[in-house]
């Protein structure tokens, strides 16, 4: 019988906030694979899943075969579409990290940074090594603009379009901001819609919320 | 009116001392008062009017401590504290007695060249991530954060420009640079080793954890993850860092009977330092002088001042040569008293206050040998109590902040009780180092 660490739910809340849910969790899972195997995946997804439903979703698709996670930003990018000034809701490094490399230096970025976790947003800025302008929720409308594209990140989507996101992004985007910008994008960071319950998420509909699901 | 300054004034400054400690959130305001009560009482006793208490205030260790406390923001601001912490842990393999071992090393290197306090508030709450992905109990938050603690206190004694006590000798030129250094660096080296040794391999306080690969691998590829871009801004560190080891050649090298003094010293490094960048320095200028540790140093040497107007340093001095036991013996219990005092009323009020009397016993023993043995009880004193210097109650609020759990989800306290184990055994073995320097240096 594999034997798991005590306190990984506290590891892992202890930097989901500053790599994101999904990317904190592919670092675990990678982590518990290389030492322990797939049966130890499948004893993390159990113990630790029903506080963090994302590394649960993550360490099944792991169980499934899905080694790495699906970065890939043609999408983003054509939805993004001439925007030059991209917000983003949120925080996912392996796939922030991944946009940034393909997106041109001309394109601006801010990050909302507020997280329900604790984060230290100036090590957060400092890997993106001044790429990176820090918003927060009073003043990231000042980005608003016919350039300007509101990015977040979604975990999963279901067959009837309901999508979860973090509840930041509710508070960022109301009625009054949706107007103001050129494109409400959700990245979805997870290859299946979740399981379970989803704990620190809330679902919206992606159809009616966002001018872009990719 | 002599007889009552002697009473008054030493029962001001030790009064506002057991309230500021007591109620630590109106620190400043208290010790402020306190100094504005002393001026007052020393006037109407004709013990000397405002101004010239003023004039008394050492101002040289207050432009060496801003000096050095902006060069260390400098340091920050290149994150070297943080680019270096992660490699630790990567060098560590996330081992938890080698974790303890690195960072307590590095805290004694880094608290021997610029401001510790600095250095806590940036290291400690990445340590204390760290303890959340290596998952630790209360027995190794105890023993691993206090014995960072005594490092940083043995760091700051260990070079004339660490801490207070030792800028106060460096300051007030009553030992050179080069001499200081090489009488305290080997003793505190000593007292490290012997603490290390002590803690990390008789103590062990990763006893009872669990020694998990799966634990190791996730803290090394999450601690990789957190800094996976992040590099240190050499643009930034090598001017600081080389205007530090230019005022560090200065101070052993210019005379200071000359002028070359060692706040003049630390003033133009400190300046050269911050105008090779002059938007992070005017920025660091503005917003990081550390005003409140300024203004408590104020206060404190204000009120000393008053009390050294009253003559009663004189006088405990003279009651101390005048004890029926041996000149070194005097020595000896003049050392232990220092850490007993700066255990209750810490390191700033003894060292100042205690200076006075060293200055007596340094008319029938070897000066070096009081003043290091001097600095040395004050590390002791300073190590014993989580109240005995600034960083403790630092450490405690940062620690609780972390919000800490062992496996069973028990809040992990580091507070008072928890330190006191790792300040008595810190206690007992710089003192005995302290006296055993004054026996062997005396003779």
């Amino acid at each position: 019988m594999t034997d798991l660490p005590p306190g990984l739910d506290q590891a892992l809340s202890a930097v989901a906030g500053e790599l994101g849910m999904a990317s904190s969790s592919w670092v675990f899972v990678r982590a518990v694979a290389r030492c322990s195997g797939d049966e130890a995946v499948a004893k993390l997804a159990e113990e630790v899943g029903p506080e963090f439903v994302v590394l649960e979703a993550i360490a099944r698709a792991w169980l499934a075969g899905e080694h790495e996670p699906k970065t890939d930003t043609a999408k983003v990018i054509e939805a993004i579409g001439k925007a030059t000034r991209v917000v983003v809701v949120g925080l996912e490094v392996a796939w922030l990290d991944r946009l940034l490399d393909k997106l041109p230096a001309s394109v601006k970025i801010a990050l909302v940074t507020h997280s329900g976790f604790p984060v230290d947003w100036e090590r957060v800025l400092d890997n993106y090594a001044g790429r990176v302008e820090r918003v927060d929720l009073d003043t990231f409308q000042h980005w608003a603009g016919g350039k300007s594209a509101l990015l977040t990140f979604a975990y999963g989507r279901a067959e009837d379009a309901r999508a979860a996101v973090l509840p930041l992004w509710l508070r960022a985007c109301g009625a009054d901001v949706r107007a103001q910008f050129r494109s409400l994008v959700a990245w979805n960071v997870l290859p299946s819609p979740l399981d379970l319950y989803p704990r620190r998420l809330v679902e919206v509909d992606a159809d009616e919320t966002f001018t872009h699901f990719v | 009116m002599h007889a009552i300054g002697q009473a008054l004034l030493p029962a001001l400054l030790v009064v506002t001392l057991v309230l500021q400690a007591a109620l630590a959130r109106y620190r400043l305001l208290i010790v402020m008062s306190g100094a504005a009560a002393s001026c007052l009482a020393a006037s109407m006793l004709g013990l000397g009017h405002a101004a010239q208490i003023l004039a008394d205030v050492p101002w040289d260790v207050l432009v060496i401590l801003v000096g050095l406390g902006l060069i260390s923001e400098v340091f920050v601001e290149s994150r070297v504290f943080g680019v270096l912490a992660m490699r630790a842990c990567r060098w560590s393999g996330a081992d938890p007695r080698k974790i303890a071992l690195l960072f307590t090393v590095g805290m004694y290197s880094h608290g021997g060249l610029v401001n510790n306090l600095t250095a806590l508030l940036l290291i400690l709450p990445m340590l204390l991530g760290l303890y959340k992905l290596v998952g630790v109990t209360q027995r190794y938050v105890s023993w691993s954060i206090g014995l960072l603690l005594v490092a940083c206190n043995l760091g700051g004694a260990a070079t004339p420009i660490g801490d207070f006590p030792a800028v106060l000798l460096l300051g007030g030129g009553k030992m050179t640079f080069t001499a200081y250094l090489v009488r305290a660096l080997p003793a505190t080296l000593v007292g490290l080793f012997i603490l290390v040794t002590l803690v990390v391999f008789i103590v062990r306080p990763e006893r009872g954890m669990s020694k998990s690969p799966v634990s190791a691998a996730i803290t090394v590829d999450t601690m990789s993850a957190l800094y996976r871009n992040v590099r240190i801004d050499f643009r930034m560190l090598l001017p600081a860092a080389a205007a530090l080891a230019a005022m560090i050649v200065a101070w052993m090298t210019l005379p200071a009977d000359k002028g070359w003094t060692p706040e003049l010293i630390c003033w133009i490094g400190a300046a050269a330092a911050l105008a090779i960048r002059p938007k992070l320095g005017e920025r660091l200028l503005r917003r990081k002088v550390d005003m409140e540790a300024t203004l408590f140093l104020l206060g404190l040497f204000v009120m000393v001042v008053a009390v050294r107007r009253s003559g009663i340093f004189a006088s405990v001095a003279k009651g101390l040569v005048a004890l029926p036991i041996p000149p070194i013996a005097q020595l000896v219990v003049f050392v232990i008293a220092a850490g007993g005092l700066t255990a209750i009323f810490s390191a700033g009020p003894s060292m100042a206050a205690l200076l006075e009397v060293a200055d007596v016993l340094a008319q029938k023993h070897p000066p070096n040998t009081v003043y290091v043995g001097l600095a040395l009880g004050v590390c002791a004193g300073s190590s014993l109590f989580t109240t005995a210097a600034t960083s403790g109650p630092l450490a405690q609020a940062l620690t609780e902040r972390a919000d800490l759990r062992d496996a069973e989800g028990n809040q992990l306290r580091f507070g008072f009780v928890q330190f006191l184990p790792v300040g008595v055994m810190s206690f007992v073995v710089i003192e005995t180092i302290a006296v055993g320097y004054c026996l062997i240096t005396a003779r």
